[in-house]
């Protein structure tokens, strides 16, 4: 496989976005990627669009289609591509593959979601639609449900605690602070979502153990990357960075279908690939970027990505060593707590935020010298999962 | 009683919910179909306060169930206060309208 570079990224603002339709934000963030790499007249090869469910939330189906004539791209391939809310990395996926292979040279790929066109309930019901139609769904099953029966097993097998949850999203909400891609711009406190009698007003259950804050928002947005061959990224002159590792890997289903259920087995396997691949470990990694859709799989997923020993995760937190500034900082973008989940757009949003990091772009939130960064994609319940590892070009 | 039909391979022995055309352990494609037993162990669950468009309720209690047969499934928890381990038994009843049919499927009372 020949080397592939990440030539631009482009993103728009995570937010609710009324006045905006799926198709022209997925435009406005392929045309900042093309432009950031200074694409100019030269022809892209292929688009490949990372989205869930525009079918569902936004009645148009076909949207990559719609896209390069949107961005006058015609005559070049076109696809969408569906894993859940893993869209956005296995878009990522498929871009390399056809970079690596040589058989395309250049490839635009972007992620987007418009999941605010619904009510919410409607939203919930139809991020539900990943879930087993007769094992799960029919139940009335949400994703934080999903979670809260895994965030409930595997706090009491590793003792972490609701306040260990909470630091994660007061770390993350602070982090996306510094982050204007960010949806939500806001300060939280211990007192407020969890210390005082009354937080429960401000963080009320949403599905038990999980609180609103240990849940990221629902949001619209889109971003996207250019990805291209080592010869013409020599030509467009951006600071390289190239995809050194990809790895994916599927689990269960169904969560009652794995023998242990607190074992992310998608997510360790995926992890070892991406390693393995770039060729490094993952004490080697400066920047990470998880999927804390909610808060207990920041946790869970720094350990079965290898950064802490299983049951580590939440001491790490602790300690502070994943804040930006710590020996590991995991999510300085804001993660999904703050940065938002537009669901198909969250794995390309990563790893648009590891290249500005690696590229020391990242202003306030850039974290020193970072040279590897990690980012990981999750699908389903952890049944479709893709990884990641960045590298800055010396 | 009406309840879930499970697979259990015939090379392996390993017990399935739901179905698949070929064993998750072993790849086989011969399997005999098992009724959940009467009654099991609460293996985890959550109590849902936010759902889906469509079920117009609060608190609903989900759970994940292991059969005394070795078969697991998630279903209606109808217990005040659930407790990991605790012994469940198994009805059967409407548990969301979709399309405007009602859909049916497990629910467990304290045994």
């Amino acid at each position: 496989m020949r080397p592939v570079i990440v030539s631009g990224v482009g993103m728009i603002p995570f937010e609710r976005r009324d006045d905006d339709r799926l198709v022209d934000m997925l435009a406005t963030a392929g045309i900042q990627a093309m432009d950031d790499a200074g694409l100019g007249e030269r022809p892209v090869d292929a688009v490949y669009v990372g989205n869930m469910a525009s079918g569902l939330f936004n009645h148009q189906v076909s949207v990559a289609s719609a896209l390069v004539d949107k961005l006058s791209l015609l005559p070049a391939a076109a696809e969408r591509i569906e894993n859940g809310p893993a869209s956005g990395g296995s878009a990522i996926k498929n871009g390399f593959l056809a970079v690596a292979s040589g058989y395309h040279d250049v490839v635009l790929v972007v992620g987007g979601e418009k999941m605010r066109e619904v009510i919410g309930p409607r939203a919930t019901d139809i991020v539900a639609c990943m879930t087993h139609p007769e094992a799960e769904y029919i139940y009335g099953v949400t994703l934080p449900a999903m979670a809260g029966m895994f965030a409930r097993l595997y706090m009491e097998k590793y003792g972490i605690t609701r306040k260990h949850l909470a630091m994660v999203s007061i770390k993350n909400q602070e982090n996306g602070l510094l982050n204007p891609y960010a949806h939500i711009h806001m300060k939280i406190t211990m007192e407020g979502i969890l210390t005082h009698p009354q937080a429960f007003i401000n963080n009320p259950v949403v599905a038990d153990p999980l609180h609103l804050y240990d849940c990221c928002p629902v949001s619209d947005g889109a971003a996207a990357v250019l990805l291209t061959s080592a010869e013409v990224a020599e030509e467009l002159k951006k600071p390289g960075v190239r995809i050194a590792g990809v790895g994916q890997a599927t689990d269960t289903h169904t969560l009652q279908e794995r023998s242990d259920p607190t074992d992310l087995k998608a997510v360790t396997l995926a992890s070892e690939k991406a390693f393995a691949m770039a060729g490094i470990q993952p004490k080697d990694i400066d920047v990470a970027e998880l999927h804390d859709a909610f808060t207990i799989l920041e946790i869970a997923e720094s350990e079965h990505a290898g950064f802490f020993k299983k049951g580590e995760g939440a001491k790490a937190v602790e300690s502070g060593a994943t804040r930006i500034g710590g020996k590991l900082p995991v999510n300085p973008s804001g993660g999904l707590k703050a940065r938002g989940h537009p669901v198909g757009a969250t794995g390309v949003a990563q790893v648009v935020e590891l290249t500005w990091q690696l590229r020391g772009e990242a202003g306030e939130r850039q974290v020193k010298n970072a040279a590897n960064g990690f980012s990981l994609n999750f699908g389903g319940f952890g049944n479709n999962v893709l990884a990641f590892v960045l590298r800055r070009d010396k | 009683m009406k309840t879930i039909t499970a697979y259990q391979c015939k090379t392996c022995q390993l017990v399935m919910f739901p179905g698949h055309l070929r064993c998750l352990n072993c790849s086989s494609r011969d399997f005999e179909e098992i009724s959940a037993a009467e009654g099991g162990k609460l293996l985890t669950y959550t109590v849902v306060n936010e759902l889906p468009w469509g079920i117009d309720e609060r608190g609903r209690v989900l759970g994940i169930v292991e059969f005394d047969n070795g078969v697991k499934a998630m279903g209606l928890i109808k217990v005040e206060d659930p407790k990991i381990g605790m012994k469940l038994t198994a009805g059967w009843e409407p548990v969301r309208v979709i399309g405007g049919e009602k859909a049916y499927g497990l629910s467990f009372q304290p045994k």
